[in-house]
C-alpha cells in the first residue's frame, strides 16, 4: 500500500507537471498579448512607440526572454540571475533571451504577408536578470501578476475576489444534489417498474442529454424573462447581485447588495446546476442499488425476517454508494475551478467565468494559473478516489 | 431408419414455418422494439434529409443580409421577392431558417467526422494496446489515463482557442480543405475552421473508445477461436482486422451513437462559449451564443437553435440505448 501511494503521488507530480508545461507552451503559442495592440497603435501612426518602448513593455511581461527560461521562472521563480559559489557568478554571460529581435516580412506559401523573427540586435544575458520583477513561482503559491483583467495587480487578488463566489454555487448545489438526488435514487431503485419509477427514469434521461447552456437560457426564459414580461413574481438573472435596487412583485422591495438580493441571485444558477446533476448522481444510485438489491446477502437479509427499511439502509444502500464516491469526489475540482458554462450564463463572478475571460482576453497569467490549479485539484480527486475506494472496500487491492 | 413420405412432407412444412434469423435480424427486432429509439431515428432520419437538402429547401443564402429587417418575426413575407423568412430573421437581418438548416448540417457533420475519427483511432489504439498487452499496452494505457486526468473542457478551451488564433499551425491538404467544404457547404477558409474543431473534439475523444476497445480485445483474446486462428497460422494484423475487431464492434457502435451526442453538444459548448466555430459560419451553437444578447426582448428566439441541439443529443442518446439493448441485453441498466 505503501510502495503504491508513494508510485501514485510521484505519478500526479509529473501529471502535474507536464500539463503544466503542455499548457503554457500552447498558450505561448496563441498570437495576441500585450504586445498586440501596441503594433496595432503603430501601424495607425498616431503615436510614435520607440524600438526602446516596445523592448521595454516586452521585458515588464518578459516576453524577451526564452520560452524555457520563462516557462521556469514562472513555474519556480528562477533562475533570478547568475548563480553565486563563493563569491564568483557562473553563467552570467549566458544568452537568455532576445531584447530587440530583427523582423522581417516574408511571404509565406499561401501568398500573404507574416512579420517572422529572423535575428536579434541585442541579446539578454543571464545578468540582466538581476533585479527585474520576479514571481516567487507558481509551485510557491505566487500566481504572477496579471495582464489584462487587472492590469499588473497579482493574479492571486483576482483569484481571492472570485473563490468565494464558487464555494457558495457548488458548494450549495453539491449539497442539495446530494440531499435530493440519493434519496430519488434509492426510491426510483426500490419501486422499480413502478410509475414514479417509469417518470423518474424518463426525466433523469432527458436531463443528462440535456445540455447546460440551452437549459441555463431556458431557465432564464420561463422564471425571469417571461414573469418579468408578465408582471408576475419572478427570479432575477445574471451576475451574484444586482447594481440597482428592484421590486418584485409579492415579494416585494429588494435592495442592491443585500442578503435577500444576493440570494435571489443563487436561484436560479444553483437550481440549473443542481438539477442537471441530480439527473446524473441519481441515475447511477438507482443502477448500483439494482444491482446491490440483487445480491445474495439482500436476499439472506430479507430471508432473515428484517424489515424493509434495515435492508435497504443498513445492507444495500452502504454498499450501493461505495461506486458512489468515485463520482462525489470528483465535485472537488469543481468547487474551486467552477462550473466554466453556467457561470458563463448567468455572469456568474466566480472562478469558471474567470477563466473565460482571461482566454478571451489574452489574459495568459490568469487562465494559466487557474488551469494549474484545477489540473493539481483534479488529480488529487483521481488520488483520493483510488485511495478511498480501497477504505471503503477492503475487497479491492491496489498494487 | 426411413422417414415416411408424409412425415417428411410435415418436416418440412415445419422447417418453412420456423423461420431462422441471423443475428443481424434478431438485433434489429430487439432494436425496433425500443419505441424511443425508433421514434429517435425517425426523428434523426427526418433532420438529416433535411439538412442534407439545405440548399434546396431554403431560399435565402446563409449570409443573405435583409437590410433594416431585423428580427422580423416568424413567417413574415419579403415584400421585394415574395420570399417567407419561416422563422423570421436575425439581429443583422439574415434568414433564420436557412441559417438553422445550414448550421444544422454543419453542426451535424462536426458531429460525425469527429466520432469517425475519434472511434477510428480508439479502436485501432485498444485493439494494438489489448493484443500485444506488456509495455506497449502500459505505454499507451498511462497516455490515455494520463490525459483523462487533465480538466478536459478548459485545456479543450485553451486549445481551441490557441488553434483559432493561429489558424496555419496545422497544415491541412487543400484537397482535404475542398471535401470538408463540399460536406459542409463552406468555402475552404470556413472549413479550415470547422476541421481544427473536428481536431480539437476528436483529440479528446478517443481516449475513452480506446479504453473500452481495449478491456473487449482482453476478453476475446482469451476465446478459443482466437487460439485457432492462431493455429492455422493466421498473422497478427489478420487476426486483429478479421477476428478481433468485428467481435468487439457491438460496445464501439453504442459508444459511438453516444458519442455523437456527446460531440454536438459539446461543439455547440465551445461555439456558445465563443470558443468554437465562429460567427458568419453558422452552427447552433453560436447561434444560440448570439440569441443571448436578444432574448431579453425576443424570449423565443433561443429556442430556435437551443431545441435542435437538445432534440439531437436526446435522439442519440435515445438510439444509442436502444442499440446497448439490442446488441447485448445483459448490459441493460
Amino acid at each position: 500500500m505503501t510502495a503504491y501511494l508513494i508510485r501514485r503521488v510521484l505519478q500526479s507530480i509529473l501529471v502535474v507537471f507536464i500539463s503544466a508545461v503542455a499548457s503554457y507552451v500552447l498558450l505561448s503559442f496563441a498570437p495576441g498579448g500585450p504586445l498586440s495592440g501596441l503594433r496595432q497603435i503603430q501601424q495607425g501612426g498616431r503615436f510614435k512607440i520607440t524600438e526602446e518602448d516596445i523592448a521595454r513593455i516586452r521585458a515588464s511581461f518578459e516576453l524577451d526572454l526564452n520560452l524555457p527560461i520563462r516557462f521556469s521562472r514562472w513555474l519556480v521563480g528562477a533562475p533570478k540571475g547568475p548563480i553565486t559559489m563563493g563569491g564568483k557568478e557562473y553563467f552570467a554571460d549566458t544568452v537568455v533571451g532576445c531584447r530587440k529581435p530583427i523582423e522581417a516580412e516574408v511571404t509565406n506559401s499561401r501568398g500573404t504577408l507574416e512579420i517572422i523573427t529572423v535575428g536579434c540586435k541585442e541579446e539578454v544575458l543571464l545578468k540582466d536578470l538581476v533585479g527585474r520583477r520576479t514571481s516567487r513561482g507558481i509551485l510557491f503559491g505566487d500566481f504572477g501578476l496579471s495582464w489584462r483583467l487587472l492590469r499588473d495587480r497579482p493574479v492571486s487578488d483576482l483569484i481571492a475576489s472570485r473563490i468565494p463566489k464558487t464555494l457558495q454555487l457548488i458548494g450549495l448545489e453539491t449539497l442539495l444534489s446530494l440531499i435530493i438526488g440519493i434519496p430519488l435514487g434509492i426510491y426510483s431503485a426500490v419501486k422499480q417498474y413502478s410509475r414514479f419509477d417509469y417518470i423518474f427514469t424518463t426525466l433523469a434521461f432527458m436531463g443528462s442529454a440535456m445540455p447546460s447552456f440551452f437549459f441555463g437560457l431556458l431557465f432564464i426564459l420561463l422564471f425571469s424573462i417571461l414573469p418579468k414580461g408578465a408582471g408576475l413574481p419572478y427570479i432575477p438573472a445574471g451576475l451574484s447581485e444586482s447594481v440597482r435596487n428592484y421590486t418584485i412583485p409579492l415579494i416585494g422591495d429588494v435592495i442592491a447588495g443585500s442578503a435577500k438580493d444576493r440570494t435571489l441571485h443563487l436561484i436560479l444558477p444553483v437550481a440549473v446546476l443542481t438539477i442537471l446533476n441530480i439527473a446524473g448522481w441519481s441515475r447511477f444510485i438507482r443502477a448500483s442499488m439494482l444491482d446491490v438489491l440483487r445480491q445474495d446477502y439482500v436476499r439472506t437479509a430479507r430471508a432473515k425476517g428484517l424489515s424493509q427499511n434495515v435492508v435497504i439502509m443498513k445492507h444495500a444502500l452502504r454498499n450501493a454508494l461505495i461506486p458512489f464516491i468515485t463520482i462525489v469526489v470528483f465535485t472537488i475540482p469543481g468547487l474551486f475551478g467552477g462550473a466554466i458554462i453556467t457561470e458563463s450564463i448567468f455572469a456568474w463572478p466566480g472562478m469558471g467565468r474567470l477563466y473565460i475571460l482571461a482566454l478571451g482576453d489574452y489574459d495568459y497569467p490568469v487562465a494559466m494559473a487557474l488551469f494549474f490549479i484545477l489540473s493539481v485539484l483534479t488529480v488529487i480527486a483521481t488520488l483520493l478516489r483510488d485511495i478511498l475506494y480501497t477504505i471503503v472496500d477492503p475487497r479491492i487491492r491496489l498494487h | 431408419m426411413t422417414v415416411p413420405a408424409a412425415q417428411m412432407d410435415n418436416i418440412k412444412a415445419e422447417a418453412i414455418t420456423i423461420e431462422e434469423r441471423s443475428p443481424f435480424q434478431v438485433v434489429m427486432m430487439r432494436f425496433v422494439k425500443h419505441r424511443l429509439a425508433m421514434v429517435s431515428m425517425a426523428v434523426m432520419i427526418v433532420i438529416f434529409i433535411v439538412t442534407i437538402l439545405a440548399p434546396y429547401i431554403t431560399t435565402y443564402k446563409v449570409d443573405e443580409l435583409n437590410v433594416n429587417n431585423y428580427f422580423l418575426p416568424f413567417g413574415s413575407v419579403d415584400e421585394d421577392t415574395g420570399r417567407t423568412h419561416y422563422l423570421g430573421t436575425d439581429n443583422i437581418g439574415r434568414d433564420y431558417f436557412s441559417r438553422l438548416l445550414y448550421a444544422g448540417r454543419i453542426s451535424l457533420s462536426v458531429a460525425l467526422l469527429s466520432v469517425l475519427i475519434s472511434e477510428t483511432i480508439g479502436i485501432l489504439v485498444g485493439a494494438v494496446s489489448g493484443f500485444y498487452g506488456g509495455w506497449i499496452d502500459s505505454i499507451l494505457m498511462r497516455f490515455v489515463e494520463f490525459m483523462l486526468t487533465i480538466p478536459t473542457l478548459p485545456l479543450l478551451l485553451i486549445i481551441s482557442s490557441m488553434l483559432l488564433r493561429n489558424e496555419n499551425l496545422i497544415p491541412i491538404p487543400e484537397s482535404l480543405l475542398k471535401v470538408v467544404g463540399d460536406i459542409m457547404l463552406l468555402g475552404p477558409k470556413d472549413a479550415r475552421n470547422a476541421i481544427l474543431i473536428v481536431i480539437v473534439l476528436a483529440g479528446f475523444g478517443w481516449l475513452s473508445s480506446a479504453q473500452l476497445m481495449r478491456g473487449t480485445i482482453l476478453s476475446l483474446r482469451e476465446q478459443t477461436f482466437v487460439e485457432a486462428s492462431r493455429s492455422l497460422g493466421a498473422t497478427d494484423v489478420w487476426i486483429i482486422f478479421k477476428h478481433m475487431i468485428p467481435n468487439a464492434m457491438a460496445p464501439i457502435i453504442v459508444d459511438a451513437s453516444l458519442g455523437l451526442a456527446g460531440f454536438v453538444v459539446a461543439e455547440a459548448a465551445l461555439a456558445f462559449l465563443g470558443f468554437g466555430i465562429q460567427d458568419p459560419i453558422p452552427t447552433w451553437g453560436n447561434m444560440l451564443s448570439a440569441t443571448q444578447t436578444y432574448m431579453f426582448d425576443k424570449p423565443w428566439l433561443p429556442l430556435v437553435p437551443g431545441l435542435p441541439i437538445f432534440i439531437c443529443s436526446l435522439a442519440f442518446n435515445y438510439i444509442g440505448d436502444g442499440l446497448r439493448d439490442a446488441l447485448d441485453p445483459r448490459l441493460k441498466l
